[in-house]
């Protein structure tokens, strides 16, 4: 047979609109902002959210932090003095780029998110996420306190400005000639 | 070949809208996708298809490497922009995989298929061939065979690519319904590959001064765009797409198959290939009847006919502004007032299957209706 031999859509179709929903979901929460310390996100939503919170990203930590066996690799990923060194439950040590804070987001609604942040090269703020690393922003000043207020996270796109439009003006040009 | 009327399922509107997701079978209120006719091919026809479109591959293929080895002159008489050049040797000496392409074949049965034209770089009527017209085989003649793998070399070719847990941003130009169909039919083979996917319009990409960026800032590590490299590099971010910031599917080297002029190399390098016609850069160098395309176009737009000086049929359009190519003039079969262009498709540079698409004149323009077909 030439033919294929079956044919299943994911994306497309009526069944794969739910499938299309959950495997979406790089986007930051609306509100997600970013704090230095549980204290300071309880300022603004109160201790038990902000403690469900912790929860959530501790479990991420633990899970997806980066893990190093020498002080060298981590530093070669995330910079000098970035990097700590932390026990095993089971005895050995490793080393981890130092937790900054959290970005917490949907605090109000369901759905809560909270991942840990670590601070990378040139001071950038990196996030874990589903097994790989984004670079989120970065922190106004250098040394090992700086970040220590939320004032001084800055998200990425205020960093270096993002411009867009670069890309689609020919189509545009085309688009009366049913192109 | 054979074309037969044949009825319509009753209800397959909605059939393709809800289980398919097939939102362009009509398009500005006339029928694209027609179930009321089929092709009956035999199978020594669809082996002498198959034959013919491994050999274009072949020779295409062949001319992107006579061409980046030719390096200026070549890519000059392509119209290709100078920046550009680094980028199509680059990805060519990378071996950078291609994903698609479809061969336009002038082909009734009685002599070889002859390439009208390869539309190597943004193809679409993709979904149509390989998802629709094979389940409207399946829901009426589920015995027939169908020269159609896409789905399947599509899912497997994106699991070749080398991607792994890179994320792949699939890029079209907004409101256009048939690109977006094809990008997101495209984005689901890639997801049943296992890959993560996201779809941005193109006017929507981001640049930081280092890299492209999608809505959330993320940045964009391999874009698939479905919107002609030609265009890419002469907006306002190509010069960054080129920097090879981003691996960008197709290649930078498609660019040389993309494009018209390409006709003319391909018969200067393999002249008299029974699958070629006789092309040419310049007018009146090939004898008789012409058929003279812009080196740039999409959809059957600015295209002539001639006979010497004479204009023997044409359609508009706003392209021809880099030039043109002059391929011999072949004889559309001509079926009842139909006229088939067959789409013949290779994934990963292999032979996949065909699409039919007809048109009222023998010129296939955005109005052609795309038509399933069948062999025994």
């Amino acid at each position: 047979m030439k033919k294929s031999s079956s044919i299943r859509l994911a994306l497309m179709g009526s069944a794969a609109f739910a499938l299309s929903a959950c495997g979406e979901g790089s986007a930051l929460p609306q509100d997600a902002r970013y704090y230095p310390t549980i204290e300071a996100c309880s300022a603004d939503y109160g201790a038990q959210p902000c403690a469900e919170a912790k929860t959530l990203a501790d479990a991420t930590q633990a899970k997806e932090a980066p893990r190093f066996t020498q002080k060298q690799q981590c530093e070669a990923e995330f910079g000098a003095g970035n990097c700590e060194t932390r026990q095993e439950a089971g005895g050995g040590s490793f080393f981890t780029p130092l937790l900054m804070g959290y970005m917490v987001g949907n605090m109000l609604g369901g759905n809560r998110y909270a991942q840990p942040i670590y601070r990378g090269t040139n001071n950038s703020a990196v996030m874990p996420r589903a097994g790989r690393l984004f670079n989120i922003g970065s922190f106004g000043a250098a040394g090992a306190t700086a970040g220590a207020a939320t004032s001084a996270f800055r998200p990425a796109a205020q960093v270096s400005e993002v411009s867009r439009g670069g890309f689609g003006g020919t189509a545009r040009s085309y688009s009366t000639t049913g192109g | 070949m054979i074309r037969e009327s044949v009825t319509a399922r009753p209800d397959w509107r909605a059939h393709v809208e809800t289980d398919l997701g097939f939102a362009f079978h009509t398009i500005d209120g006339a029928p694209y996708w027609d179930e009321t006719a089929c092709y009956r091919f035999t199978a020594a026809e669809i082996d002498e298809l198959e034959a013919a479109t491994v050999e274009l591959e072949q020779l295409a293929l062949a001319l992107v490497d006579r061409v980046v080895d030719t390096g200026e002159e070549a890519l000059e008489r392509l119209r290709i922009p100078r920046p550009a050049w680094e980028a199509i040797a680059g990805s060519w000496h990378a071996r950078e995989k291609n994903l698609y392409g479809r061969f336009d074949l002038a082909y009734r049965g009685d002599g070889p298929p002859k390439l009208l034209e390869y539309n190597a770089d943004t193809p679409t009527a993709l979904f149509e061939a390989a998802v629709v017209q094979w389940d409207w085989l399946q829901a009426v003649h589920p015995e027939r065979d169908q020269f159609n793998s896409l789905h399947e070399r599509l899912i497997e070719a994106w699991k070749n690519f080398g991607l792994r847990r890179q994320r792949v941003t699939f890029a079209a130009a907004a409101g256009h319904a048939e690109d977006m169909g094809t990008v997101e039919y495209l984005r689901d083979t890639a997801v049943q590959a296992g890959l993560e996917t996201e779809f941005i319009a193109m006017g929507d990409i981001g640049w930081d001064g280092q890299m492209f960026r999608n809505l959330n800032n993320e940045p964009i590590g391999v874009l698939f765009k479905l919107y002609p490299w030609e265009w890419l590099v002469r907006e306002d971010f190509g010069a960054h797409l080129l920097t090879g910031v981003a691996k960008v599917i197709e290649p930078a080297w498609k660019m040389v198959l993309s494009n018209k002029a390409a006709l003319a190399l391909l018969w200067e390098m393999a002249p008299n290939h029974p699958n070629l016609l006789a092309a040419a850069l310049e007018p009146d160098t090939i004898p008789g009847k012409v058929v003279r395309k812009p080196i740039f176009s999409r959809e059957g737009a600015n295209i002539e006919v001639r006979e010497g000086d004479r204009v023997l049929a044409a359609t508009d359009g706003a392209y021809g502004a880099e030039g043109f190519v002059y391929q011999s003039h072949v004889e559309m079969p001509d079926l009842n007032g139909n006229f088939p262009v067959l789409g013949s498709w290779v994934i990963a540079s292999q032979p996949a299957g065909i699409g039919i698409r007809e048109d009222a004149t023998p010129i296939t323009r955005d109005t052609s209706r795309f038509v399933p077909h069948y062999f025994e």
